[in-house]
Parts: C-alpha cells; structure tokens; sequence
C-alpha cells in the first residue's frame, strides 16, 4: 500500500534513507553495486517507506461542548472542523476513523478508507446527541485496542477538566506509539470571561448553579483558566503531543491553515533533523 | 370609631410581606448557562445603598395601600357611643304559655315550671311586656299584655302572685292548639298595635308525648314571632297507666284492663287491681304484670266478690301516680218486679215460668221479684209497688185488658204468652191483629215444625244476637203456636215470624210502654225456645227493655261535658269527687264540670246516678317528645337570649346601620388605588 505519508518504516520509494552494511540473509537486490565497485564493500542501500496515514478523528461532544456565544456551539466548530479534516484525508485516500464521545463512547467508527465511508462519517457527526459529562477514558481505550497500526489521533475537546487524568490518558495514547494532536476548541467568552451582570452561572456538564459576581470575578477566573492552559500545554509538550487551541470566534479556515502550516513546518523540522542525524551518523 | 368586622384588621398582618421581600436578599434574576464552573468560585451578591433608598419611598407606599386595604375590609364607621345602655333595648311582648295539663303534676315539674318563670321575668326590662297564660285542653289568659300607655311596671310582680295560685289541672294537653293560637295572636297583635316590640313566645312545659301537636300541620308559624321552648324533665323515673276497657259486644263479660308503659319508663313490673277507696290498703295478692317500655298489655282483671263495691282500679310500680287510679262506678243490682198472671200455682217443668226463673236466676246484676196475681187487684198497677213487667199466661177479660192497656200508657211492659185464649186476650189489647185457628205445626203440610224467620235484629230484643255468630235461629224448631197476623196498615209489628209468614213475636207501642207478644211458648211441648242458647239473652233482652236500658253509666274523662237527661231537671245537684256540691240550672242540658278524675253522683228527681271520670289516657304517656318535631312541624324555635346578649346584638345591628350610612371603606379603597397607581408609576420609572 502506497500513499503520500512518510513512514517509519523502510520500504520501496524514491526517498533515500541511509545505507546499512551487509550482513548475511539481507536482500541482495538492494546492495549497492556502485558503492561496491569503488570501494569493494558490502553495503545495503535503504530508502524511506511511503505509506497511507491511518487517522483518528475523536470529537468530544460533552456538554460544555454545547457552550458557544459566537452563534454556534464549540460542537458545531468542532464537528466541522472534524468533518473538514476527514474530507481532506479522504481526498488524498487515507483511511479516516471517527469517534464521538461524552462520558461514554457515542459513535465509533474504525478507521477505513473505501467509498462511502466518509458519508459515514458526516452522517456520524451530522447526530449530535446531548452529551453529559467529559471522560476521555473510554475513547481512547477504544482507539487503542482497535487501532493496532499506529496512526494520528486528533482529539478535538475543550480538555475542560482535570489535567492529571487528560496527561494519563493521553499518556497511554501516546505509548501506542500513536501520534496524537489534540486540538482545544474554546469560545471566546471562556477565554476572556467578558460577562458583567451578576448572575446565577449554571454548569452545563454538572448542572450545579453558583451565583457569580463577574466582575469580582473575573481576575481569579482568567488567571485559573491560564494555569489550566498552561499546565495542558506542559503536559503535551511532556509527552510530545502537538496542541493547537481553536477559539470558536476564528474563521476555521484560518484555523486549519494554521493547523497544516504547523505541521508541514513540524515535518520538515522532523525530517531536518533526521536528515542531520544521519549525516552525524555517516561522517562518523 | 368603631370598626364593623375586627377579624379583617389580621390582614394587617399582610403588612410584613412587602417587608420580608424588601428586606430578603434579591436573588439575581439573570441565569446564565456557561460551559464549566471549574474556574469560578462564588461570590457574594453586593447591593447598592442607592436602590435601597429608592425602594424606601416604594415600600412606604405598598405598605399604606395595604394597610388602607385590610382597614376597609374591617369596614370602619364614626360613632359615638361605644355601648348600649340596657335601658335603651327595644321592648319585647313576651307571652308565657304555662302548661296546666295533668302531667305536670308529676314530682317536680311545678317547681321547675316556676323557676323558668321566674327567670324569664328577672331577665324582663322596663320596656317589655309580660303575659302569661295557661293551657290544657283549654286556654286561659291569666294576665294579658297591657295597652299602648298603660303602665307595665309591676308586670312581674302580678304574673308572680298569679303564679302562685295556679296549680296543674287533671285535663289533657293541646300544646298544638295553644301554639298556634298564642303565635297567631301574638303575630296579629304586633300588626293591629303598629308596635316595634318584638314578639316572643316562651313556652314552659313537660313537652310529653302525648301533647297532641296535629293542630300544628294545619298551622303556618309566622315567622316573625320565635318561641323559646323550656322543657321540663321530671324525677320520676317510670310511669304506667291503666284503663278499662269496655267490650261493647259484652258489656257484662269479665273486666279487662290495659296498662300503658311510657317510652322512657325505667319500671316493667306494675299491679293492678281492685280497691274501693283512697285508703283500702294494697292488695298484696296482685298478680305482676310486666309491661316493656313504650309498650302496653291487655290483661283480664276479674272483679272479686270482696270487691263489688270498689270504683276504682289502682295500679303500683310507677314513681308517678297522677294516672295510676281509674273510676269505675260499681255496678249497682237493680230491683225489677215481674208480675205473673194466670199460670199453674206449681213450677212445673213443662210451664213457662218455670224457664224464666232459671233464666233470671243467676243475674248479678239485677234482683228479679217475681209476683204471682190471678186478679187485676193482685197485679197492683198503680204506685211504688208497680211492676215493670206483666207475664200474661191466662186469658183477659175486657176490664182487665183496659187495665193493662192504662199500665202500658204510663210506661209499662204487658207480654201476652202463648195460651189457647191468646188470640181473645190480645183481641182485648190489640185492635189490629186477626187470629186463625190454633195450628198444630205439624198438621201443617208435610213439615212437622216451623222455624223463625224475618227476624228484626235492629231490635233491643234481638240486638245481642245480631253478629252472625248467634243470628242462626234455624236449629229452634216450633210445633205449635197461635196463628196471629197485623191487619194491613196495622201498627203491631212483627219482630220475629214463622215461616209461612204467621207472627211469631208481636210488638205494639202503647203510651210509653209496650206489648210484647209470643205466639209459640217456650217450653218444650210447644218450641225448642227454651232449651236453646238464645233463650237467656232473650229474656235478658226483655228485661233490659222493660226496665228501660239505663244500666250503663257514661265514662267520660276530665273536661268532657256530661249529657244529663231529658227528664225533669229542677233540683239537679252533682256532688263531685272532692266532696263540693254543684247546682245545675234548670236549663242546663249538660254538666261541664268535670275538672278532676273521680266518681261523681247525679242527684235527680230523686234519684242518685253516678258517673265516672278519668283522666285523658294520652295524658299517661309522658316520655319527653322530641323538640326536633315540633321543629319539623313549622315551630321556629329560639335559643334564649340574656339581656346583655340583646344589647350586644342591638349594638351590632345599629353599627352595622351606621357604617351602611357611612360607607368609609369606599374611600379608604379609593384612596389604596389611588396609592397602588402611584407605586406603579414610581417603580416602573427606570432608576
């Protein structure tokens, strides 16, 4: 299987890698007769694997996600920008999987390329069923037992909750050898908490209702929301997973032009510094 | 100032509403849904000292428009006297209906009667107006209310002295009747007077069951007259009452009695019997009878030899004994003289003589002399030694038929007996009557005998054998008899005939008496008369007409008139039960007197009568009556108001006069608009 993704592995491409020296049982169609010639030395010539991406799309459909000030909710954004990203990679024919979740798993669909399975999956974010609360672990138990290949895992969620379960459970996404990008899609209003009338603030996930003063509020507001942030972003970076926050006020083209542009600018970086450690490699 | 209906000033309670949500913390109005609190913490609502102020002016403004509110709700009125003087009350025309009735008597109930009394007159005012009048069977204004002007002070003290001198009657109780009079004139009294006093009846009585309320259903309560029932209730615990009955088929068969247990008697044992006066002593051998409340029996008393005399029937057991005596008037044997002419001077007993003295022989009630004469001389017709009745068995003469005739004219009997010279005698005495041959029945046709038939019954002689249980005369055979027969037009009737239409007993009126003649005789060569059951009744019959029926006594209960006679009244004096002797005018045709139970005696012409009274039998049935009946029945019925429940109801009417005057909550509601319009205008202004 052929596709327009580097992969960890060796195989057939026009892509150079590194050579290797021969050992007894290795191909010999891929010894290098040149090398050979000149230098009457044994060495195998290997050459990046090209592969199709396997990708997980995880939309949290909780019920913060139902907050939105903008005119949508961050579930209607989110799902969009889920369902933009599926039609990308469908286009360039790689295998999409989707999976909604609240505090259990809503709609679970494995990751597959073949006709009509995107219309599978904009049916699958087309229903939105009213969510509660936000558990991740459930999803992500899911895409590990039934993702067996490894592959990009989006999670598209508000993470609004406590960041020592998020870094665990991402974690162990992590250790599966999966590469994971978590895009944080927040309101504007929950950013900036830009309310002035007192009010009685109901919790949308717990329904718990607290009488709040914004204006007395508001400062012990934004500096928790930043230590949130803050301590989400150190938990990515720990554990190399690559965060993009989304607010919902943003075009999301914009968005996902960031998004791509951060990644084929994270790609080169990869591939430079792969490159660079193989030349360390060989002048050594 | 004085307020109508305090009770709405609680509404002022309604005042700490406003204040209670003007001094709760206001609750936030805004709800505001946000995705997640985990990064709020609450904090306190802050109130500004400016809205406070402002709400100042509002809740003064709330609180007087309710205030306003609650005080025109208790309808609020400007007056000038608190209270009501007791003097200034409206005057009542309190009528007392007293009863009189026999039950009264019963222990205790006087006394209780005039302590009502006495309170209604304590609670009476100086503009009120007292009458007080008694009723039984009858009605009596004692005191009447006085006329317009005339002065009512003392009122009380008079209704008082009168009081005293009354005592209960023996009469029977018509409550229904002395309602409905007293209410009707009381009502009709306050409209011809054009009076503003309030009528009021006050009724003090046992309220026994045997009261008679019927006169009620016809009667339509006016409504502005209300009676205040008082009843009284008695200590004694049981009271029965006993009765003779009277068998009007029988009057001579055994005495029987009916004793009545009131409803609410608390004895069932009673003893019954025969005494002749007051102070006889109690006869110990009474039999018990046991009687169930509100139930009565019949038993037989049978009156003992000892006791021909007694007059009375006493009944013990009771705790009340007004109604434990009844008055018989013992029956008084009567002398009759029967004169027989002609005849065998020895009884024998083919003869009919001698089945008239068997059948007279044995009558309590009346002594028979019976006198044997052969001439007219020995009949002795005229004077105190008359007889009532002549038996004629031998043949007359014309002389002594015109004797006989004369004897008849002034009130006496002549019965012509079955003899071969019958048809010649009554030929003397009778113009009207044709007589055949002397028939052998059995001579005649191929029956041997003749039997009655056409029988008057409506006749005294026959009247005891009317029922259809004795009227069958068909088992008395006659084998001989005198054939006589009324001439067309004649005035002899015939009482009883034969078959083929001879008569067999002849009636004629003659003067005051009567011939009564037998064409069959008794005896059993000629008839089976004698040794059949009719006989006796027969002769009793005879006998009865001949001394002229007067052996029943009246019984009559207290207050019922007494037919006297038609016979010469002059000199007619009635002693009554207490002793006390009453002259009864000479054109009296009856003899109203009769107040108490007893026997009273008729001295007329001469001759003593006696006749008993008692007391109405309803009188004994003294278990209290229900007052719901007399409610049902259109009665309506008062509680009794003091003197200071009057005046606070006459202070309540007239406030409620003044403040309907006033109308002040009008404007107090006018001016709570007016305040809640402009609260409205002041809250809705933006702050």
């Amino acid at each position: 299987m052929s596709g327009s993704h580097r992969s960890p592995y060796h195989g057939f491409s026009v892509e150079f890698s590194e050579y290797r020296q021969y050992s007894d049982g290795d191909d010999l169609r891929y010894l290098d007769w040149r090398l050979l010639a000149r230098s009457d030395r044994y060495y195998i010539k290997r050459f990046e694997d090209e592969t199709n991406l396997r990708c997980h799309l995880l939309v949290d459909l909780s019920r913060s996600m139902s907050f939105g000030t903008t005119g949508y909710s961050k579930a209607d954004y989110a799902k969009t920008a889920a369902a933009t990203l599926a039609y990308f990679l469908s286009v360039q024919r790689d295998a999409v999987g989707l999976t909604t979740f609240d505090d259990k798993i809503v709609e679970h669909l494995p990751a597959r390329y073949r006709p009509g399975h995107i219309h599978r999956v904009m049916l699958a974010l087309e229903r939105s069923p009213d969510g509660s609360a936000t558990d991740l672990a459930p999803p992500l138990e899911q895409i590990a037992k039934t993702a067996s290949k490894r592959g990009l895992v989006v999670l598209l969620s508000d993470l609004l909750a406590p960041v020592d379960a998020l870094e665990t459970q991402l974690g162990y996404l992590r250790s599966r050898g999966h590469e994971v990008v978590v895009m944080r899609v927040l309101d504007p209003a929950e950013v900036e908490f830009r309310y002035d009338q007192p009010a009685q603030f109901h919790d949308l996930e717990s329904g718990r209702e607290l009488y709040v003063d914004p204006q007395a509020a508001r400062a012990e507001y934004l500096r928790r929301f930043a230590e949130h942030a803050e301590a989400i972003v150190r938990a990515c970076h720990r554990l190399g997973i690559d965060q993009f926050p989304l607010t919902t006020d943003r075009p999301l083209e914009l968005a996902l032009f960031d998004f791509l542009h951060a990644r084929l600018r994270r790609g080169r970086q990869t591939l430079r510094r792969r490159r660079a450690a193989t030349r360390a490699k060989g002048g050594g | 100032m004085g307020i109508l209906t305090p009770l709405y000033l609680a509404g002022l309670a309604a005042l700490s509403l406003p204040l209670v949500l003007h001094l709760i913390r206001r609750t936030p109005r805004g709800r505001q849904m946000f995705s997640s609190l985990m990064f709020l913490s609450p904090s306190p609502p802050r109130l500004t000292r400016r809205s406070r102020l402002d709400h100042l002016l509002l809740l003064t403004l709330r609180l007087t428009a309710l205030a306003l509110l609650a005080f025109a709700f208790a309808r609020p009125f400007l007056r000038e006297a608190a209270v009501l003087p007791l003097a200034e009350l409206p005057g009542r025309r309190v009528a007392i209906l007293l009863d009189t009735s026999a039950s009264m008597r019963r222990e205790g109930l006087w006394e209780q009667a005039a302590a009502k009394i006495e309170e209604t007159l304590a609670d009476l005012g100086p503009a009120d107006d007292v009458s007080l009048i008694t009723f039984d069977d009858r009605r009596r204004t004692v005191i009447d209310f006085s006329d317009d002007g005339e002065s009512r002070a003392g009122k009380a003290d008079l209704v008082r002295g009168q009081l005293r001198e009354l005592k209960p009657s023996w009469r029977a109780t018509r409550l229904g009747e002395a309602l409905a009079a007293v209410a009707a004139e009381l009502d009709t009294q306050a409209d011809v007077r054009q009076s503003s006093a309030e009528p009021q009846l006050i009724v003090v009585s046992d309220f026994a069951r045997g009261c008679q309320t019927e006169a009620l259903q016809a009667f339509r309560w006016p409504e502005r007259v209300p009676a205040v029932l008082h009843a009284l209730a008695s200590r004694a615990a049981s009271n029965a009452g006993v009765r003779l009955l009277v068998d009007l088929e029988a009057p001579t068969a055994e005495p029987r009695v009916r004793v009545t247990n009131a409803a609410d008697s608390a004895a069932e044992q009673f003893f019954v019997h025969w005494r002749r006066s007051e102070r006889q002593n109690e006869d110990s051998a009474a039999p018990a009878i046991y009687v169930p409340a509100g139930q009565s029996r019949v038993v037989r008393l049978p009156r003992p030899e000892t006791a021909a005399a007694a007059d009375r029937i006493a009944l013990r057991g009771d705790d009340a004994d007004f109604d434990n005596t009844f008055y018989v008037v013992p029956p008084r044997p009567r002398e009759l003289t029967v004169a027989w002419l002609g005849g065998n001077e020895a009884v024998t007993a083919e003869s009919p003589r001698y089945f008239f003295e068997l059948a007279v022989a044995d009558d309590t009630q009346r002594k028979i002399n019976l006198r044997q004469a052969k001439t007219a001389a020995d009949l002795r017709l005229n004077g105190a030694e008359a007889p009532a009745i002549v038996m004629v068995e031998s043949a007359l003469d014309q002389p002594l038929a015109d004797a006989l005739k004369v004897y008849a004219e002034a009130g006496g009997m002549v019965v012509p007996l079955a003899t071969d010279e019958l048809a010649a005698s009554v030929a003397h005495l009778l113009d009207d009557v044709q007589a055949g041959e002397p028939t052998v029945a059995a001579q005649d046709g191929k029956r041997s005998y003749q039997m009655l038939s056409d029988i008057d019954f409506a006749h005294p002689l026959f009247a005891a054998l009317a029922n259809p249980r004795y009227s069958d005369f068909t088992k008395i055979h006659f084998w001989r008899y005198q054939p006589l027969r009324p001439k067309p037009g004649a005035s002899t009737r015939v009482l009883a005939g034969f078959d083929n239409g001879d008569a067999a007993i002849l009636e004629r009126l003659i003067g005051r008496g009567r011939l009564v003649a037998f064409t069959s005789g008794w005896q059993p060569d000629e008839s089976q008369l004698a040794l059949s059951s009719k006989f006796v009744p027969l002769i009793q019959s005879l006998l009865d007409l001949a001394a002229g029926g007067e052996d029943q006594s009246p019984a009559l209960t207290v207050g019922e008139p007494l037919s006297l006679p038609r016979a010469s009244r002059k000199n007619a004096v009635v002693e009554k039960p207490d002793g006390s002797r009453v002259s009864i005018p000479a054109d009296a045709i009856t003899f109203a007197d009769t107040d108490m139970p007893g026997i009273y005696r008729l001295y007329l012409d001469g001759e003593e009568r006696s006749f008993a009274v008692n007391l109405a039998a309803a009188e004994s049935d003294t278990a209290p009556l229900e007052l719901d009946t007399l409610e049902q029945l259109g009665v309506r019925m008062f509680s009794p108001l003091t003197r200071a429940q009057r005046a606070e109801q006459a202070r309540q009417q007239r406030d409620t006069e003044l403040e309907s005057r006033q109308h002040l909550w009008r404007w107090l509601i006018v001016a709570a608009i007016g305040l809640l319009i402009l609260e409205t205008c002041l809250a809705g202004r933006p702050a």
